[in-house]
């Protein structure tokens, strides 16, 4: 079999399945991006203004940190140095020399801050005169070093860290004065401890640390993370260079890890003073955005797909119910337009027959003058021929009557609608019907019965109209018996009789199949019908309802199922 | 019932009907003429006198009912009687109110045909009788009338 040769049906099911699933994607891609796309530019306008917003917050916070630790620091060695300076402009050069008058001056300082750990005197040539102080340096001689040259030059002078005679490491603080042409230095060591916890000790987070470089690079306070005093830190290859201002900058560590910086230069662009912080530290809010926006992608779009699929398939099976629908619908308005074409087409039929049954008649009728004739004539004589022969020509009239009353009937029933409201008398006018349905009935085995009560009152009616409807009913009744009973068994029952308030009822009453409960209610509806594919429009029972509702009147219907249907007519009388 | 007299013409598209409904009537003492259709109907009527027609009501090209009115009005004084197919009570009230006479529903028995026929016969009797009365009054007006008329003219 050719595969492209398909039936009509069967590639027309196979459109409706594409179509619908053209309609599914439609819906999905619309539910899906219109709700999605939005959401997702906003979350990531968001995400980046967020982002944008906390870097610089927290670029601005290190760097205040840094200045504000800069400032401290510097005013921690300004102090020192004034302090020194202060004993100088205080004391004359013999008065220290003076070994007590050292220690005094010593211990006032201690007072006023414990950062001192030993002061001692020089005189212009650099020996160091007098001490006050832990270890044993009185004698030695500092007219080459570095410290002594600047401190006369500069008036004063702050060291790196160092490690000098004591071994230890150790920063000092200088200050020169020269009076009545002769210079003096005295100078003090910084407790080295002291001050690193004085840099040391700011609080950034977790992981956020403070710490002096020299140019070299060489550390001149403890790191926290790791790296002791005077040691190199391994991180920096070339000297350092001082800049202007505050710098902030991420670099990767040797560990990997990546750091935030603020560097400032202080103490005459001796000292650089980092601050840093562990990036992830400092943008941990920002790994916690992402992760939510991350999560709320994640579930807004999982629910906004998951709504997309659940209505786009409701929607989907409704469309496909609705067309299913519309079919049926179309099928039955497809019969009801056939059939009353054919109602239409039994009208110009009768039209035509009656012509030739004219004819028939005419012929009959000059056939039963030549006979009388011939037989007047003597040319025939009687015999039993010739009764046969009168007999069948008899026939012929009667058929022919036969022919012409249903002809009549066709065209009775197939008029155009325009009622013609009349007085409509029941006693003759039921038994007419009954009489159309006798014989289609009493091949089925039906009982036809009717009672027209003696004081029916008359009907104003369109007698078409009314024949339609009771005709409708009779032919339901007969379909139901007929379901129920087969050939034999059924009755039908017509009644008519007066009801009260002027009004008269006309029962039609079957023993037939009955209708369902659940039908019985919808058994008016337009379109309803039991009946399977291809037989009854279902319009006949709602337009018979319509006809007598237009009447005035009032159609209802009992049933048990199984057992018969009654139904019931009134229509207001004339009277 | 006096058919004596009677001109009657028959007026339908079947042949066969024709012909033998005017071998019947022909037995039955009436002498009918035919016409095939509503244009020559008319033109018999133009020629020779009738008193009644059987007009069938559906025929090709002209139909029933407007042979009917042009009768009406062309041959006034002749009786119709519509002869109808269509059995339906329409037809038949049209007919009747464009001013035919009677109608018949086919298929008919040559009997009632008969019957109809001379009732329309006899209403044109009597029709005639009534022009005659009017006519001969006119004539015989008393001698006064005469008189006074002839000094007016």
């Amino acid at each position: 079999m050719d595969i492209t040769k398909r039936e009509p049906e069967t590639a027309m099911r196979d459109q409706k399945t594409n179509s619908s699933k053209q309609i599914r994607k439609y819906i999905l891609t619309c539910m899906i991006l219109v709700p999605l796309v939005p959401m997702v530019v906003i979350l990531a306008i968001g995400y980046f203004y967020f982002t944008s917003a906390l870097t610089s917050t927290s670029t601005a916070t290190m760097r205040r940190i840094a200045e504000d630790h800069r400032q401290m620091i510097e005013a921690f060695l300004m102090e020192r140095k004034t302090d020194l300076e202060f004993v100088l402009y205080t004391h004359s050069f013999d008065d220290l020399r003076r070994q007590e008058r050292l220690g005094a001056v010593f211990e006032n300082l201690l007072r006023k801050s414990n950062a001192f750990a030993d002061l001692g005197l020089f005189d212009e040539n650099g020996l160091h005169v007098a001490y006050r102080g832990p270890y044993h340096l009185a004698g030695k001689v500092y007219k080459e070093a570095v410290w002594f040259r600047e401190a006369l030059e500069k008036g004063h002078y702050i060291s790196d860290v160092f490690l000098g005679y004591r071994n230890i490491p150790h920063f000092i603080v200088a200050v020169s004065r020269e009076v009545d042409g002769r210079k003096m230095v005295i100078r003090a060591t910084i407790d080295t401890v002291m001050f690193n916890d004085l840099v040391k000790n700011v609080r950034i987070g977790k992981t956020g640390e403070a710490y002096l470089l020299n140019r070299e690079g060489i550390l001149q306070t403890e790191r926290r993370s790791g790296g002791s005093l005077m040691e190199k830190d391994p991180e920096i290859d070339t000297p350092l260079v001082p800049h202007p201002g505050i710098q902030t900058l991420v670099k990767t560590g040797l560990t990997g890890q990546d750091y935030l910086y603020a560097t400032i230069w202080m103490n005459d662009q001796k000292w650089e003073l980092v601050v840093r912080q562990d990036k992830a530290e400092v943008f941990k809010a920002l790994q916690t955005t992402v992760y939510l926006v991350v999560l709320a992608v994640v579930l807004g779009g999982g629910v906004i797909v998951a709504t997309a699929v659940y209505l786009a398939e409701r929607i989907v099976v409704r469309i496909q119910k609705a067309d299913m629908d519309k079919g049926h619908l179309q099928n039955q308005l497809v019969r009801a337009g056939r059939l009353a074409e054919l109602g239409e087409m039994a009208a110009g039929f009768a039209h035509e027959i009656n012509n030739p049954l004219q004819i028939i008649k005419s012929e009959h009728a000059l056939i039963e003058t030549i006979l009388e004739d011939l037989k007047q004539k003597q040319v025939l004589t009687e015999s039993e021929d010739m009764a046969d022969l009168e007999d069948s020509i008899k026939q012929i009239v009667l058929q022919v009557n036969r022919c012409a009353e249903i002809t009549h009937s066709i065209l009775k029933f197939g008029r155009k609608n325009k009622a013609e409201i009349q007085k409509v008398a029941l006693d003759q006018f039921i038994p007419e019907i009954t009489k159309m349905v006798q014989k289609k009935a009493q091949v089925q085995g039906i009982t036809v019965q009717q009672h027209i009560a003696d004081d029916t009152p008359q009907v104003y009616g369109d007698p078409a109209q009314l024949q339609q409807v009771l005709l409708n009913l009779c032919n339901n009744a007969i379909d139901a018996i007929y379901a129920r009973h087969g050939s034999s068994g059924g009755y039908l029952h017509v009644e008519a009789g007066p009801d009260p308030d002027n009004m008269i009822w006309i029962k039609v009453a079957d023993n037939g199949c009955g209708i369902d409960e659940e039908n019985l209610q919808k058994v008016f509806s337009p379109f309803f019908t039991t009946k399977p594919v291809g037989e009854g429009t279902g319009l006949g029972l709602s337009i018979c309802y319509g006809i007598i509702a237009g009447m005035g009147g009032k159609m209802e219907v009992s049933s048990k199922s199984g057992e018969g249907t009654t139904f019931y007519v009134r229509l207001p009388t004339t009277g | 019932m006096n058919v004596q007299g009677m001109k009657m013409m028959l007026v339908d598209d079947e042949e066969r009907f024709l012909s033998t409904t005017k071998k019947l009537l022909a037995k039955k003492g009436v002498d009918v003429l035919t016409a095939a259709g509503g244009a020559e109907a008319l033109r018999i009527l133009a020629s020779k006198t009738v008193h009644v027609v059987i007009l069938d009501v559906k025929m090709p090209g002209m139909d029933g009912i407007e042979t009917l009115s042009i009768i009406k009005k062309d041959f006034p004084l002749v009786e119709v009687i519509m002869l109808t197919g269509h059995g339906t009570v329409e037809t038949a009230v049209e007919g009747l109110k464009s001013g035919a006479t009677d109608f018949l529903s086919k298929p008919t028995d040559i009997d009632e045909l008969l019957i109809k026929a001379e009732e329309a016969y006899e209403k044109r009797l009597r029709l005639e009788e009534k022009i005659r009365m009017a006519q001969s009054r006119k004539i015989m007006k008393s001698p006064r009338e005469i008189i006074k008329n002839a000094d007016r003219t």
